[in-house]
């Protein structure tokens, strides 16, 4: 479906150019219609890799050089300028917009990068926030209960002030787990915010943040996403979060691996019609069962540094996309991460 | 503001701040229970603006609080004069924090949830500490009181004397008779009660310390 598009806008593209070229033909030479062929390059900047743009400015140009050949009327010295005014016109445009094209790219990737920087500082916040908000009864509570020893201790024991001590204690340790409902309740109304992707994209741009550990680590990356996959409706940033966090996972786990064996492959397939299938793969050592049983616990890390919330939110975030996932560990080693997401196959409604 | 009920006959005060009731309330317990009478604050600023007993005193502080935190707090305790040997809890304490606590002053900076004996032996230093630096302000309070007492002239010969002046120097210095030096000399010495030159020099020198 996208390659069709991608072949009627390029025919567009060149009958415009055509176009330009023919009445650029059939008026004077005084007129410098040719000139208009700098919007062709643009369009094409908007549409097509910058390769393909530079050559779109030459077969413009080349145009523009026959068309002066071409036109019967008029004075052929202004028209000789006239070209040469629009040859200059059409390379300089071609330039500017490929340089700011550049940069724009560049803009995306650098906000992709701190919004994902910016996630990970988010879950640090919360982590501190949590910390404290469940430390204070937690201390209330000790408190308490050495308050209640003590007036147990003296002679004859206080047991009114003991008593309401170990009230205090258990209307505090309610408090606590009052809390962590709270929380809990939070993270399960955040709903996410879908939009149409396209699975290839995010893939990538996901993907290309890690370009920078995977070329440190000499990891080879193989993707292979299957072609003519229909778009699914996910939310953007969390997917990539956990294609980023399996990514990161299967880096980790190769960290002992021989240089030539380190491999991260991620694979796309439609599984079925309604479902999408990826798939991450590592060369690591792999998992025992009870660990793969564990490993989307949250607080629950096989890294001796690991905060065990990664696979933790990737399950919620897949869950709450009506997905799935799981691990499974391959002789003679390494292991791969599944996740499913459904997938809408047949025209979307509103195409992103 | 909440107050045990200790508070009438008690010889000493631990003033807590925290902005959670259920912390406070298991301090003031906890105090209570080893014979501590307390006064408990939900905010720095109600601390502040509380009328507070003249007894030795001790402050339990948590730093992290809405409004003014708790090292905000110690700096403007600082600057309002009031000076109470500080223990600090948090919920989250980190290194740097604890750093510019113990540099600003802090007694104690005990993380929540923190084991009470510990906070309790902060608490009895703290006590200690206050009761000796009342003590050394007392003194010297009596000190200045009994130089406010002096004549004019009797405070000029003391400045005199205690500079390592004899009688005779100081008469000439003065434009006096030294019969006059000796009679002011007499009697500025049983007003400040000093029994020898070493006493009043000794004197002296607190009381710059004052004034400075």
């Amino acid at each position: 479906m996208r390659r069709t598009q991608l072949t009627l806008r390029l025919m567009l593209l060149l009958g415009l150019a055509l176009g330009i070229a023919a009445i650029d033909t059939v008026t004077d030479l005084e007129i410098a219609v040719g000139v208009f062929q700098i919007a062709v390059v643009l369009i094409a900047v908007r549409i097509l890799p910058a390769r393909a743009v530079a050559g779109v400015a030459v077969i413009c140009m080349a145009l523009t050089i026959v068309s002066y050949r071409l036109t019967r009327f008029g004075d052929t010295e202004a028209g000789l300028i006239n070209m040469l005014i629009s040859l200059a016109a059409i390379a300089g445009t071609t330039y500017l917009a490929l340089r700011l094209s550049a940069a724009v790219r560049t803009v995306h990737q650098t906000r992709a990068h701190l919004a994902h920087i910016a996630r990970i500082n988010m879950l640090g916040e919360l982590a501190a926030s949590i910390a404290h908000e469940v430390n204070q009864p937690l201390a209330a509570v000790a408190t308490s209960g050495g308050a209640c020893l003590r007036w147990m201790a003296t002679e004859p024991p206080n047991l009114p002030k003991a008593r309401q001590a170990v009230e205090r204690i258990i209307a505090d340790t309610h408090r606590a787990s009052d809390i962590i409902a709270r929380l809990r309740g939070m993270a399960r109304h955040q709903a996410p915010t879908k939009q149409w992707l396209n699975v290839a994209d995010t893939v990538n741009a996901a993907l290309r943040l890690m370009a920078g550990e995977l070329n440190e680590q000499n990891i080879t990356l193989r993707v292979q996403v299957q072609d003519g996959l229909p778009p699914m409706l996910a939310d953007e940033v969390q997917i990539q979060q956990v294609i980023l966090n399996l990514a990161m996972n299967a880096v980790d786990a190769m960290r002992q691996v021989d240089v030539d064996q380190r491999t991260l492959q991620f694979q796309v397939t439609l599984e079925s019609p309604q479902q999408l299938l990826f798939a991450v793969s590592d060369q690591g050592s792999g998992l025992s069962a009870s660990e793969r049983e564990r490993v989307f616990d949250a607080f629950y890390s096989t890294k001796p540094d690991g905060m065990g919330m990664g696979l933790a939110i990737s399950r919620s975030i897949i869950e709450a996309h009506d997905g799935r996932i799981w691990v499974a560990s391959h002789s003679p080693s390494g292991s791969t991460f599944h996740f499913t997401l459904p997938a809408v196959t047949g025209e979307p409604n509103e195409p992103n | 503001m909440s107050q045990t009920d200790l508070h009438d006959q008690a010889d000493s005060m631990v003033y807590i701040v925290d902005d959670d009731p259920s912390v406070r309330a298991s301090l003031q317990d906890l105090l209570a229970s080893v014979g501590l009478a307390s006064l408990a604050f939900g905010s720095a600023r109600e601390f502040i603006d509380a009328e507070r007993p003249d007894v030795p005193a001790c402050l339990i502080l948590d730093v992290r609080m809405p409004g003014l935190s708790g090292l905000d707090f110690q700096q403007e305790m600082a600057r309002l004069n009031i000076l109470l040997p500080t223990v600090f809890i948090t919920a989250h304490g980190d290194i740097p924090m604890s750093v510019k606590a113990m540099k600003a002053g802090a007694l104690e900076f005990l993380t929540k949830p923190f084991r009470e004996q510990d906070l309790l032996d902060a608490i009895t230093q703290g006590l200690a500490r206050d009761q000796e630096r009342r003590k050394a302000a007392a003194s010297v309070d009596a000190l200045k009181r009994r130089h406010e007492t002096l004549t004019d002239g009797e405070r000029e010969v003391m400045e005199l004397v205690v500079s390592g002046l004899l009688n005779k120097q100081v008469a000439a210095r003065l434009g006096l008779s030294e019969v006059t030096v000796k009679v002011r000399r007499g009697s500025l010495m049983r007003k400040m009660n000093a029994d020898s030159l070493a006493t009043l020099v000794k004197m002296s020198e607190k009381l710059k310390v004052v004034n400075r």
